[in-house]
């Protein structure tokens, strides 16, 4: 067991990381040791991503104890690049993190500042002059290497900008330089946000937090009737809503919601959480109240716009996408589905169930050709054929005299069939067997449809199946 | 006399409470009032909502017109294991008011259908390919499957409430406690305010008080035979299905049972005379052995010999 991580005063005694714990305890014997938990540092992290979209949506997680915020565009909303910084930090500390942080104009050189400098603003002129008396290990690189560079006697980041590009490439390889340069912003390193960035967004701080689902609901009204103009302008409309909610304690709430149409109107939208929130009613604490409330348009599509009929043809299409939206934000969007019809003989693979709210807008699948002549299809279809026992197949390939299905015996008087219907052997293999389906009738006029899988004169073991029930 | 009028007075007052539970307008209950006095029953009034005939004379009299579109009608059935009966009766109701909107030039409006968990395990799903031979429209129906009962009457009232389908089917397995007659009353409420019909199927469920204005028993009956060219019929063929219904609820005090058959190139019910059940001259049918054939591949259980009274003494 070593260490991993000290605190201040864990430092102030000299103790290293990597150290181990039996060495550590052997110097100081009251020292407090707590095992090493990546998933919850992770959590944590995580949970602080989540809280520093407040700044801006793009937030990347780097290694195990860092964040990139890129701010471009962004600080203007909280006075200038000096009072966001300062915002950021004070509030972290508030929240008992010890955080530093820098801002410069490439994310290798803010990694170094805040990291081995001092913190702070680097302006663009001064980009040199900060980064050279920082060690070459700020500039993060292999620890192989840094142990090369440090052996040569290249120890601070002012060495290698003196040295000359070519041998250093050739000693230590083409990484050195290229993270060089990504400090010195002469590369351009990108920033890859750890959540999909909103199509669009809008948002409202509050001064009083409110915690009230009703409040909610109403602001967020509010905030989607501003959103309706940009949506407007641009021509579409929004598919995957999500609300972010921002607890006052810094915990962060998540809720998505889908449509099956693009969606513009500020009331459905709300209608929308409406039914969120009393789905993830008990998940959902409001604690102190939420200071900020954020409306994500994650997916967006055309908005078709049709002019409307005397008949409200579209009026009917609206109110059916608003159930369906309803009922898929409240109950989840694999509750409400519809059917899809394929080209398949095989009966459990001709329909396929797709949730309602993909399909609703999707066009109308293109009605193939004519269903062959077939017997009629039961209404209702059991998911996987259940086994039976028959007895007394009185003609050879023909139907059953009485058979034996959930304990209970049933005597056939009626039955139409053999229907043979070959399985799909580019999809099941060759040595599936076939199956003959048969409609029956037994003697209370419960009809049925039944299967026999494997041909009566080929194959020994033959097995009956109940596949459905006709109405 | 005064006595008696006294008892009339309240006799009214009953009724005109029990109009005003059943959502009556109290004008209608004075003119049927007035109606019931003159001893003329037979003049049905159609004073209440949209009503869904169902095509046959003697049967639309006995349910006032047709069945109600603006409130619940229940279908019962007696057993899991008839549950075709029941969702073949229903479906073919659904049916029916998808062409009637289809007749009024109207685009398709969707067909809902909540199903209960259960019953989807022991009577599977809706199959489209059945669907469309039965009558319906498969890109038009609606299939939900929600997780609790509490979910199921949920979506049945925002189904019922947002006016999309022309019918909206809810199927419950039993009696189930959280729906009694409170929420049907709810759910009844919300359909009259919004003038759609709910059809609730209530599989293998006993007859419970609710607050559907009819309530049959679903029951199977031999389907009738495929009919040939030249008018016979062919033997031993299925052909369209037929149900043995019951009119367990209804203004009528007697239960009124009959056989209506379901014609899905049609859409709609023809009425089967009894005498005409077209049950096979079978031979197996005469036979009145053991109902249990011999089996191949399972332990047959013996039958009883006969009564024994008591053993011999053996000393």
């Amino acid at each position: 067991m070593r260490l991993t991580a000290l605190d201040e005063a864990a430092e102030a005694l000299k103790l290293r990381k990597h150290m181990g714990v039996a060495e550590a305890r052997a110097t100081y014997p009251k020292l407090d040791v707590i095992e090493d938990d990546p998933a919850a540092n992770r959590r944590f992290l995580e949970a602080i991503a989540d809280w520093c979209d407040r700044y801006t949506p793009l937030v990347a997680l780097d290694g195990v104890d860092g964040l990139f915020l890129d701010i471009t565009g962004c600080a203007h909303l909280f006075g200038g690049e000096t009072p966001l910084l300062k915002d950021v930090l004070a509030r972290l500390f508030q929240m008992g993190v010890d955080a530093r942080g820098a801002i410069s104009s490439s994310p290798g050189l803010s990694w170094a500042i805040s990291r081995f400098g001092q913190g702070g603003i680097i302006e663009h002129g001064e980009v040199e002059q900060a980064l050279a008396p920082l060690p070459v290990a700020a500039l993060r690189l292999e620890e192989a290497t840094i142990g090369a560079l440090n052996k040569t006697g290249l120890k601070y980041v002012g060495d290698l900008l003196n040295a000359p590009r070519a041998p250093l490439a050739r000693r230590f390889g083409g990484a050195v330089l290229l993270r060089l340069d990504q400090a010195l912003g002469t590369d351009e390193e990108p920033v890859s946000p750890r959540l999909p960035v909103a199509s669009l967004s809008v948002e409202r701080r509050l001064i009083e937090p409110i915690g009230a689902e009703d409040d909610i609901l109403a602001l967020t009204g509010q905030v989607a009737v501003s959103l309706k103009p940009s949506l407007e302008a641009r021509g579409i409309g929004g598919r995957i809503f999500e609300l972010v909610l921002f607890r006052v304690d810094g915990k962060v709430f998540r809720i998505s919601a889908g449509t099956a149409q693009p969606l513009r109107e500020p009331k459905r939208i709300a209608a929308l959480f409406a039914e969120r929130l009393q789905a993830i009613h008990d998940d959902f604490d409001a604690g102190y109240g939420f200071e900020i409330l954020r409306l994500n348009v994650l997916l967006h599509e055309d908005f078709v716009t049709s002019q409307g009929d005397f008949e409200h043809h579209q009026q009917k299409d609206a109110s059916l996408a608003a159930f369906v939206d309803r009922v898929s934000a409240r109950l989840g969007e694999d509750c409400l589905q519809t059917f899809q019809l394929r080209e398949s003989h095989l009966p459990e693979r001709a329909v396929i169930a797709v949730p309602a709210i993909d399909h609703l807008s999707a066009p109308k699948t293109r009605e193939g050709h004519p269903p062959p002549a077939r017997n009629e299809r039961p209404i209702r279809i059991l998911q996987k054929p259940e086994p039976m026992d028959a007895f007394a197949v009185e003609v050879p390939d023909g139907a059953p005299a009485s058979f034996h299905w959930r304990r209970k015996q049933h005597r056939v008087l009626k039955s139409e069939g053999p229907e043979r219907l070959a399985t799909e052997w580019w999809l099941d293999g060759s040595d599936t067997g076939d199956r003959d389906y048969f409609r029956i009738e037994d003697d209370q006029g419960r009809r049925f449809w039944i299967y026999r899988h494997g041909h009566y004169e080929r194959d020994a073991t033959q097995n009956w199946y109940m596949h459905g029930v006709s109405a | 006399m005064a006595q008696s009028a006294v008892t009339r007075e309240r006799l009214f007052a009953l009724r005109e409470t029990i109009a005003k539970l059943e959502g009556k307008p109290a004008p209608a209950l004075a003119a049927a009032q007035s109606e019931a006095l003159a001893d003329n029953g037979l003049a049905a009034k159609n004073d209440s909502g949209p009503r869904l005939p169902l095509g046959i004379p003697a049967l639309d009299e006995a349910i006032d017109g047709g069945l109600p579109l603006d409130g619940i009608t229940e279908a019962r059935t007696d057993l899991l294991r008839e549950a075709g009966a029941g969702s073949g009766f229903v479906l073919a109701l659904a049916a029916m008011l998808q062409r009637q909107v289809e007749e009024s030039h109207s685009a398709p409006l969707p067909i809902l259908w909540i199903a209960d968990m259960v019953s989807t395990m022991e009577a599977g799903v809706p199959y489209a390919v059945g669907l469309r031979d039965f009558g319906l429209k498969p890109d038009q129906f609606f299939y939900a499957s929600p997780r609790k009962l509490e979910d199921a009457l949920w979506l049945a009232e925002s189904a019922v409430e947002s006016g999309v389908f022309p019918a909206t089917v809810l199927e419950i397995r039993g009696n189930p406690k959280p729906f009694g007659l409170t929420e049907s009353r709810r759910l009844s409420l919300r359909a009259k305010a919004s003038k759609r019909p709910l059809f609730l199927l209530r599989q293998a469920g006993e007859e419970e008080a609710s607050s559907a204005y009819f309530r049959f028993l679903a029951a199977p009956a031999p389907a009738q035979a495929r009919p040939l060219p030249d008018g016979t019929m062919l033997g031993g063929s299925i052909g369209n299905p037929v149900f043995h219904l019951t009119l367990e609820k209804s203004r009528n005090p007697a239960p009124l049972s009959f056989l209506l058959e379901w014609n899905s190139h049609d859409r709609r019910f023809f009425a089967v005379s009894r005498s005409a059940n077209p049950r096979l001259p079978d031979e197996r049918a005469a036979h009145s052995g053991t109902p249990l054939s011999a089996s191949s591949n399972r332990p047959d259980i013996k039958k009883e010999m006969g009564a024994l009274l008591a053993f011999a003494r053996s000393s």
